[in-house]
């Protein structure tokens, strides 16, 4: 981990996302991420740390979630990561019309906005356990 | 801390139901939206608007929640507005589509003149 990177450590608790919320717009604010940026950063962490703690952990309480930042050629990269297996099959898009029939169930939406929001987006498996989704957001997009 | 309870005051202005709701919207506020969405219901309301709070927390399973209640809006024949939204959340309804099926408003006094 170097230097400048900043990392916390989450209780696996819904709720708990709103920390690393709090310290990446913080971070990002360090780092002269713009307003509007800064809110999309907000929105992809809580989303990311919420389906770390739900889907990956699957709401173990003793489990963590842990998420790291850096800013490195003008771009914020954060990584979000749970001790779980990873995502086997993305949920498709939602699709509003079809939610709004009753004909699908309102889920996916956290992935769909972290897709939108980010410039760049991975989702690994960690060497020794666990799973990690790596989010990018450039600074001047 | 994230608030997992809302209050949902009910207030009716004319035709328009106004659901003054308190709090963050996530997967924890369901059981209180519904139970102001099935209290309007029942007393026949035709027009709703929904009153967020500016600094409201709202993430994805709030964005469901909401969209539930659009969906029974749908069933219902009933006109729905949104207003008290930050830009970063108008953003993200019109993303996810929910801009489709209610208008939002910037004011509930502006919800009231284009609803009423």
């Amino acid at each position: 981990m170097s230097a400048r990177t900043i990392e916390v450590s989450l209780a696996n608790k819904l709720g708990y996302e709103r920390v690393a919320m709090a310290c990446s717009a913080s971070f990002a604010q360090m780092m002269g991420l713009s307003p509007e940026r800064i809110e999309d950063l907000k929105t992809v962490v809580a989303e990311a740390a919420i389906n770390a703690m739900q889907h990956g952990n699957k709401g173990r309480p003793d489990a963590r979630v842990t998420v790291s930042m850096n800013c490195k050629d003008d771009t914020i990269n954060v990584s979000v990561m749970d001790e779980g297996d990873g995502i086997k099959e993305f949920p498709p898009k939602p699709d509003i019309e079809k939610i709004i029939a009753e004909l699908e169930s309102p889920i996916g939406f956290g992935l769909f906005l972290i897709n939108q929001l980010t410039d760049q987006v991975e989702f690994n498996e960690v060497a020794d356990g666990g799973h990690v989704v790596k989010m990018a957001i450039k600074m001047n997009s | 801390m994230q608030q997992h309870t809302n209050e949902i005051n009910l207030e009716q202005h004319g035709a328009v139901t106004l659901f003054n709701i308190k709090g963050d919207l996530t997967s924890f506020s369901e059981p209180f939206l519904s139970e102001a969405y099935q209290s309007a219901n029942d007393q026949g309301v035709s027009k709703i608007l929904l009153k967020i709070d500016k600094e409201a927390y709202i993430n994805s399973g709030g964005i469901a929640v909401l969209i539930q209640i659009l969906a029974q809006t749908k069933r219902n024949n009933q006109n729905i507005g949104i207003t008290g939204v930050s830009d970063h959340f108008k953003k993200i309804f019109s993303m996810v589509g929910i801009t489709k099926f209610a208008d939002i408003h910037e004011t509930v006094e502006n919800a009231l003149e284009v609803m009423s």
